[in-house]
C-alpha cells in the first residue's frame, strides 16, 4: 500500500531521514520505534504531507504523493496532545473531517454520533473538549481520526500523555479497533512496550536510518545490532550475541564472579556480576536467591555462566 | 522612596511656579511682533520683567481671558480688536479705558493699529487664465469663479470672521447668508486660519486657489519678504463692496490683575513713536498715531476707502448666533 | 485587612493625582456647560454629522486595519523571510510616535504640494490613512500574538482532516485570532474616535471629529454648553469602549506552553503575497516617516544647518529633554506606586486607563477652569505630562508583576535573600526590562504631548511641538521647512525611545505575557 524509496530529510546539518525505504501491507500496523530525535515524528509528517521531501519517491497504492497536498491524502493524523480544537465541542470536532470532505451537516453529525458511540462517547457530543479528561480527549481524537474513514492512520504517540494504567487500557481498546476496521496505521513511539502490543511490525529508526525492520517476536528473538539490543530491553548485551536470562546459568559449577550492585525485589533481587565476558545483569527469584546466593553481598561472588548454543545472534542488517 | 523623591520634586516645582518677581504679565496673539530690542528696553526703563503670554488666535486669547477671570492670567491684553471687545466687555474682563483718539478709535480700550480685511488676488494667475477680475461679491457665485475662493473659517479665524461680519454688514443677514449658500455651492475652500489659507491654499504660494481672504497690507509684506527685487507686488487688492472690514486693535488692562501702573505703561509704550514705527513692518497694521511715516514699501498696499464694518456691540449680540448659521450653512453635513 | 492597608496606603498619591488632575476639571467643565445645557444639540443637523462622522470614520479604520491588517499578520506569522525579526520589531514603532510627526508625515504625502503629487486634503481619505499608520500596528500585533498561541499540531490536524489551507485559516485559525483581533479593534475604535491631534491636523474643515469641535466650540466659540454636552457624550461612548475592552481582554488566556507553527521560507507564489504584503506594510506604515525624513533633507539643503542654531530651536530642545526628564522622573514614581498597588485590587487597574480615554482638550480645560491660577504655572504642565505619562509605567510593571510566578521570590527567601535582597537580585532584574519599556513609552508621551500644551503652554516654555505647530502655522517656505525638520528631530527621539522599548534583554523570556 505505502512505500517509501529512498527518503532523504535534512534539517541544517541533521539528517532526519537517510535514504529510508520502508513498505506498509493493507491492514497492517507498523511502528516506528527510536530514541527521542531519531527523526519519527518527521518520518510521520513527510508520509502526511506536512514537511516536504528532500529526495526520494513516497508512494500510496501505486500513486505518487509528491503532488497530493496534504488535505487530499486521506491520512488521519493523531498527535501527541490530541490537537482538539478548543472552540468547537465535542462533536464539532469529529465532524470537522467529514465536513471537509464536504458532507453536509446533518450526515456529517449523524456520522459522528455513530462514532462516538462505538468509542463509549455517547452523550458528550457538546461537551467543550477543555472540560474532557485526558482518556476522554484521546477516544474523542480517535474518533474524529476514525470517522473520516482514512486511507491510513498516523499517529504520532498518542499514548504517551496518559498515566500508566489507563494507557495499558487504552492501548489494548485501540488494537480493537484497528483490527475491526482493518485500518493501516503507522504508530510512531519511544516506548517499545507499546510498539510491541500495538504493532505487527516494528521498525527501529536512529540517526535517520532504520536499523531493522520485523515483527516484534522477530525483534526479540534476533535483534540486528547490540545497539538495537539494548535498545529493545536487553540487559547483557555481547559482542557475539545477547544473553537473554534464560542463557544464564546458575550452580557451583559456574565460575565465580564479583558481585558489583544489589537491588531489592518485591520477589527476589537483581544483581550486576562482573563477569569474564562483562558486565551481566539477572534477577534471581527469592527461592534462587535462597538456593544460589545464600550470602549475597556487594564485593561478595556469584557462580555464573553462559550457556551459548540459548545465546541470540545477531540478524544480519 | 519614590515616594519621598516625587514629593520632594512636586513641592520644588509647585515653589518654582508661584515665585516670581516683579514682572508684567502680556497676553497677546500670536502674531504679537514688536521688536525685541524695544521690548528689552521698557524692561530696562520699567524695571520690569515683561512675560509675554501668546494664546493661539485673538479670539482663542479673549477665551482665555473669560474662562480664567476668576483670577486673570495676565495683567495687560494686547491685540483685542473689535470684532472681539463688545464680547470681552459684556464678559467684564477689562478694565474700561477711555481711548486716546489717533486715526481710528476702539469703544472700551485703547486704540493701537488698524488694517483691512479684504480679498487678495494672485495676479500671475488671473494674466495666465485671462480671466478678468470679479466686480462684485455675487460674480464670485458665477460659475466662472467656481474653485477660485479660499476663506477662513470665522469660528477660528479673525479674519474669517471679519470677512463674514463685512459681508453681513453690506448684505443685511439673510441676503448674506444666501450668499454664502451660493459660494458654498460654487466650492469656496474653507481654512482653518489665514496660515493655512494663504499660504497652502493660496496659488501664488502653491495652492490651487487665487482668490484669499486676507489684509490689505498683504501685497506690500510680499514686496518686503521677497528674496528677489520686486517694483509691483505679485499680488492685489479685490477691494469689492461688502468685502472690506476695517480691523481696529488695541490694549486694555485685564480686570483683576497686577501691577494697575505697569500696566498703563505699557499701554503708552505701544502708543509710542518706536514702537508704532516698527507696527507696519512687523505686524502690518497702521499704526493709529498720526504722523507716523510709513515704510516706502506701504505702496503697495492699495488703501481702502469704504469699508461695511458693522459696530462693536452689533458684533458682540449677533456673533455667535452668526457663526452658527454659517457654520450649518457652509460647513454643512462635512459633504 | 494589613494587605488592604497597605494598597490603600500605596494608592493613595496616585490617587490623589487623579482626582486632583483628571476627575476633578473634568466636573467643574461638565459643571461650567451644565448651566445652559440644550438637549436640542443632539438635534442639529451640523453637531449630528459630526458625530456621526466621528464613529464612522472610527468603525471606517477598524474595518480597513481588520481588512488589511490580518493578511499582512498572516504572512509576518506564518512565513519566514530575512529581516523577519525586524519587521516585527518595527511595528512597535507607531506607538512611540507623537501624532504630529505622523500628521507631518501624512501631509508630506498627500497634502498640499505633497511628494506623491496627489492633494488628499478636504478628503477624508487623510484621516483614515493617518489612522491607519496608528492602528493598523495594532491590530498585526494582535493577530500576530494570536497566531503564535495556535498549536502547530492544530493546525496540522486540520490538513489531515482534509483542510486546505485557505479552510484551515477558515476554521482553525480565525476563531483562535478573532478574540485577539476584537480587544485590538476595540483599542483602534478608542483611539480613532478620542483621537485629538491627527484629526486637527489631517480632517480639515470638513472632517473634523468631535473631539476638533470640542476644542473649536471652547477654544474659539467659548460654547461651553455644547462643549460639555459633547464631551459628556465622548465620555460615554469611550467609557463604553474601555469597559468592552477590559471585558474582552479579561477572556484572553494565553496557554503556558505552546508549540506554535514554525515560520516557513515562502515558496514560488508565496514570495509574492509575502513581498505584496510587506509592500503594503510600508505604505502605511513606513512611507509617512520616510516623508518626513526626506523633506527634512530637502529642508536641511534648503536652509543649511544654521537654522538649527537658531535661539527658539535650542529653548524647544532644552525645554524638550527638561520638561520630558522631569515628567518621566513623576512618572516613574507614581507608575511604581500605581502597579505596586494594582496588584490587588482591580479596580485600580482600570483607573490607570482613565488618562489614555480621557479626551485631552476636555482636561486641558477642565484644568484651566479649576485651577485659573496655575493656568501659566510649570508645575500644572508637568503634572499633566505626568498624568498622560505614567500610566505606561503603571500598566508595564503591572503587567510584568502579574506573570511573575510567586515561586520565584519564595525560591529566592528559602535560598536565604532577605526581602530586600530577594527585591534587588530576583524581582528587579526580571521587572527591570517592563519598566524601561514603561518609562521610555512616558518619554515618548511627554515627547510628544502637545494637545494640552497648547492650552497650557507660555512662550518661554517653548517645546519641540509646540514649536512646530507654531511654526507650521507662520507664513514663508522657511518656517515650513523648519517645521519638518524638527519634525524629523522629535521622530528620531521616539526612535531613541523605541531602541530603549525593543532593545533586547536576558531577563525578557520569562515575562513574555507582558504586553
Amino acid at each position: 500500500m505505502l512505500q517509501l524509496d529512498g527518503v532523504c530529510k535534512r534539517f541544517g546539518d541533521k539528517l532526519v531521514a537517510d535514504r529510508l525505504s520502508l513498505q506498509l501491507a493493507k491492514g497492517e500496523v507498523l511502528a516506528l520505534l527510536g530514541p527521542s530525535g531519531g527523526g519519527k515524528s518527521t518520518m510521520l509528517k513527510m508520509i502526511a504531507g506536512l514537511e516536504p521531501v528532500d529526495s526520494g519517491r513516497m508512494l500510496f497504492d501505486g500513486q505518487d504523493l509528491a503532488a497530493v497536498p496534504v488535505e487530499q491524502r486521506g491520512f488521519a493524523l493523531m498527535f501527541q496532545d490530541f490537537a482538539l480544537f478548543p472552540h468547537l465541542d465535542v462533536l464539532g470536532n469529529v465532524c470537522f473531517g467529514l465536513r471537509e470532505r464536504g458532507l453536509a451537516r446533518p450526515a456529517a453529525q449523524q456520522q459522528a454520533r455513530t462514532c462516538l458511540q462505538q468509542l463509549g462517547l455517547a452523550g458528550m457530543e457538546t461537551r467543550k473538549v477543555w472540560t474532557l479528561s485526558g482518556g476522554e480527549q484521546q477516544r474523542v481524537a480517535l474518533a474524529r481520526a476514525l470517522v473520516t474513514a482514512p486511507r491510513l492512520l498516523l499517529l504520532d504517540e498518542p499514548f504517551s500523555s496518559l498515566d500508566a494504567d489507563l494507557r495499558r487500557q487504552l492501548q489494548l481498546e485501540f488494537r480493537q479497533q484497528l483490527q475491526r476496521q482493518r485500518m493501516p496505521a503507522i504508530l510512531v513511539t519511544h516506548d517499545r512496550e507499546e510498539a510491541f502490543a500495538l504493532a505487527d511490525r516494528v521498525a527501529v529508526l536512529k540517526d535517520g536510518r532504520i536499523v531493522q525492520c520485523a515483527s516484534p517476536a522477530q525483534l526479540l528473538a534476533a535483534p540486528a545490532t547490540p545497539w538495537l539490543a539494548r535498545f529493545i530491553g536487553y540487559e547483557n548485551v555481547l559482542e557475539e550475541g545477547v544473553v537473554p536470562e534464560q542463557a544464564l546459568c546458575l550452580g557451583a559449577d559456574q565460575p565465580l564472579a564479583q558481585v558489583q550492585r544489589i537491588i531489592q525485589l518485591a520477589d527476589g533481587v537483581r544483581v550486576t556480576v562482573a563477569s569474564r565476558d562483562g558486565e551481566l545483569t539477572l534477577t534471581l527469584s527469592a527461592r534462587e536467591l535462597a538456593r544460589y546466593g545464600a550470602n549475597l553481598q556487594v564485593g561478595g561472588t556469584l557462580a555464573v555462566g553462559i550457556d551459548r548454543s540459548a545465546m541470540l545472534r545477531y540478524a544480519a542488517a | 522612596m519614590q515616594l519621598f523623591k516625587t514629593t520632594t520634586l512636586l513641592a520644588a516645582l509647585l515653589a518654582a511656579g508661584l515665585s516670581h518677581a516683579a514682572e508684567l504679565r502680556v497676553l497677546t496673539h500670536s502674531s504679537f511682533a514688536v521688536a525685541k530690542p524695544l521690548l528689552a528696553e521698557f524692561e530696562k526703563q520699567n524695571g520690569v520683567k515683561l512675560s509675554i503670554i501668546k494664546a493661539g488666535d485673538a479670539g482663542e486669547m479673549v477665551n482665555k481671558l473669560i474662562l480664567t477671570r476668576a483670577n486673570p492670567i495676565a495683567d495687560v491684553v494686547y491685540g483685542i480688536d473689535n470684532t472681539l471687545i463688545g464680547k470681552a466687555e459684556t464678559a467684564g474682563v477689562l478694565l474700561p479705558m477711555s481711548d486716546k483718539g489717533g486715526a481710528v478709535s476702539l469703544p472700551g480700550a485703547v486704540s493701537i493699529d488698524y488694517g483691512y480685511v479684504t480679498l487678495n488676488y494672485d495676479k500671475a494667475w488671473f494674466a495666465k487664465k485671462q480671466l478678468p477680475l470679479p466686480k462684485t461679491l455675487d460674480d464670485l457665485t458665477r460659475p466662472a469663479y467656481k474653485d477660485l475662493l479660499v476663506v477662513e473659517n470665522p469660528a477660528t479665524s479673525s479674519p474669517g470672521l471679519a470677512f463674514l461680519l463685512s459681508t453681513i454688514s453690506a448684505m443685511g443677514e439673510a441676503k448674506a447668508m444666501a450668499f454664502w449658500g451660493k459660494l458654498r455651492d460654487n466650492g469656496v475652500k474653507v481654512s482653518k486660519g489665514w496660515t493655512e489659507a494663504y499660504y497652502t491654499d493660496f496659488s501664488r504660494n502653491g495652492g490651487a486657489r487665487p482668490i484669499v481672504v486676507s489684509y490689505a497690507t498683504s501685497p506690500a509684506a510680499e514686496v518686503f519678504y521677497s528674496k528677489e527685487k520686486l517694483t509691483a507686488s505679485p499680488t492685489g487688492n479685490l477691494l469689492l463692496p461688502g468685502a472690506v472690514f476695517q480691523q481696529v486693535e488695541g490694549a486694555a488692562l485685564v480686570k483683576g490683575g497686577k501691577e494697575a501702573a505697569l500696566a498703563r505703561k505699557f499701554v503708552e509704550f505701544l502708543r509710542s513713536d518706536a514702537v508704532q514705527k516698527d507696527i507696519p513692518t512687523s505686524m502690518w497694521m497702521y499704526p493709529v498715531q498720526p504722523g507716523i511715516a510709513l515704510d516706502p514699501v506701504f505702496q503697495h498696499a492699495e488703501k481702502p476707502t469704504a469699508h461695511t464694518t458693522p459696530d462693536s456691540r452689533q458684533i458682540a449680540a449677533k456673533t455667535t448666533a452668526w457663526v452658527g448659521k454659517w457654520t450649518r450653512i457652509v460647513l454643512k453635513s462635512g459633504q | 485587612m494589613t494587605a488592604r492597608r497597605r494598597t490603600l496606603a500605596l494608592a493613595l498619591l496616585p490617587l490623589a493625582f487623579l482626582l486632583l488632575m483628571s476627575i476633578l476639571p473634568l466636573l467643574r467643565l461638565l459643571q461650567e456647560g451644565q448651566g445652559q445645557f440644550s438637549v436640542g444639540l443632539l438635534a442639529d443637523s451640523y453637531l449630528q454629522w459630526r458625530i456621526v462622522w466621528s464613529l464612522l470614520q472610527a468603525a471606517a479604520s477598524c474595518v480597513a486595519a481588520l481588512l488589511v491588517g490580518l493578511p499582512l499578520a498572516w504572512c509576518l506569522a506564518r512565513y519566514q523571510f530575512p529581516g523577519r525579526r525586524l519587521a516585527l520589531r518595527l511595528l512597535m514603532l507607531p506607538f512611540v510616535m507623537p501624532t504630529l510627526v505622523a500628521g507631518m508625515g501624512v501631509l508630506a504625502l498627500f497634502g498640499p504640494q505633497g511628494l506623491l503629487g496627489i492633494n488628499l486634503q478636504d478628503t477624508p481619505w487623510l484621516l483614515l490613512y493617518g489612522n491607519l499608520f496608528f492602528n493598523l500596528p495594532l491590530v498585526i500585533r494582535a493577530a500576530c500574538e494570536g497566531l503564535s498561541l495556535i498549536p502547530a499540531s492544530r493546525i496540522a490536524a486540520a490538513r489531515t482532516l482534509g483542510a486546505t489551507p485557505w479552510r484551515v485559516f477558515w476554521r482553525v485559525e480565525w476563531p483562535a485570532v478573532r478574540p485577539w483581533l476584537w480587544s485590538a479593534l476595540c483599542l483602534v475604535f478608542l483611539y480613532c474616535f478620542s483621537g485629538f491631534g491627527l484629526a486637527l491636523l489631517l480632517g480639515g474643515q470638513r472632517y473634523a471629529t468631535v473631539e476638533v469641535e470640542i476644542y473649536q466650540l471652547v477654544a474659539y466659540e467659548l460654547n461651553l454648553a455644547d462643549a460639555g454636552a459633547l464631551a459628556v457624550l465622548m465620555l460615554l461612548v469611550t467609557g463604553l469602549m474601555a469597559t468592552l475592552y477590559a471585558w474582552l481582554e479579561r477572556s484572553l488566556a494565553a496557554p503556558l506552553k505552546v508549540d506554535p507553527l514554525p515560520p516557513r521560507p515562502p515558496q514560488g507564489a508565496q514570495w509574492l503575497q509575502l513581498l505584496a504584503a510587506l509592500a503594503v506594510l510600508l505604505l502605511f506604515g513606513g512611507l509617512p516617516l520616510l516623508a518626513v525624513l526626506w523633506k527634512a533633507a530637502q529642508a536641511l539643503w534648503l536652509l543649511g544647518p544654521d537654522m538649527l542654531a537658531d535661539e527658539d530651536v535650542r529653548l524647544a530642545l532644552f525645554n524638550s529633554a527638561r520638561f520630558s526628564a522631569l515628567a518621566v522622573l513623576l512618572a516613574a514614581g507614581l507608575g511604581c506606586l500605581h502597579a505596586l498597588a494594582a496588584r490587588t485590587s482591580l479596580a485600580l487597574r482600570a483607573l490607570a486607563f482613565l488618562p489614555f480615554i480621557v479626551s485631552p482638550v476636555c482636561l486641558a480645560f477642565g484644568l484651566l477652569l479649576l485651577y485659573p491660577q496655575w493656568t501659566a504655572s510649570l508645575a500644572l504642565l508637568l503634572a499633566t505630562y505626568a498624568l498622560l505619562a505614567y500610566p505606561f509605567v503603571a500598566r508595564s510593571l503591572a503587567g510584568a508583576l502579574d506573570s511573575l510566578p510567586p515561586h520565584w521570590p519564595q525560591a529566592a527567601r528559602s535560598l536565604g535573600a532577605s526581602p530586600l535582597r530577594t527585591f534587588t537580585r530576583v524581582l528587579w532584574p526580571l521587572l527591570q526590562p517592563a519598566f524601561r519599556r514603561g518609562l521610555a513609552f512616558a518619554a515618548a508621551t511627554a515627547l510628544g504631548e502637545f494637545a494640552v500644551t497648547l492650552f497650557l503652554s507660555r512662550p518661554e516654555w517653548l517645546t519641540l511641538t509646540t514649536l512646530i505647530y507654531q511654526r507650521l502655522g507662520r507664513p514663508g517656505p522657511d518656517n515650513a521647512a523648519l517645521a519638518m525638520l524638527l519634525s524629523a528631530v522629535l521622530m528620531l527621539l521616539a526612535l531613541l525611545a523605541f531602541v530603549a522599548i525593543e532593545w533586547p534583554s536576558a531577563a525578557e523570556r520569562p515575562l513574555k505575557k507582558e504586553s
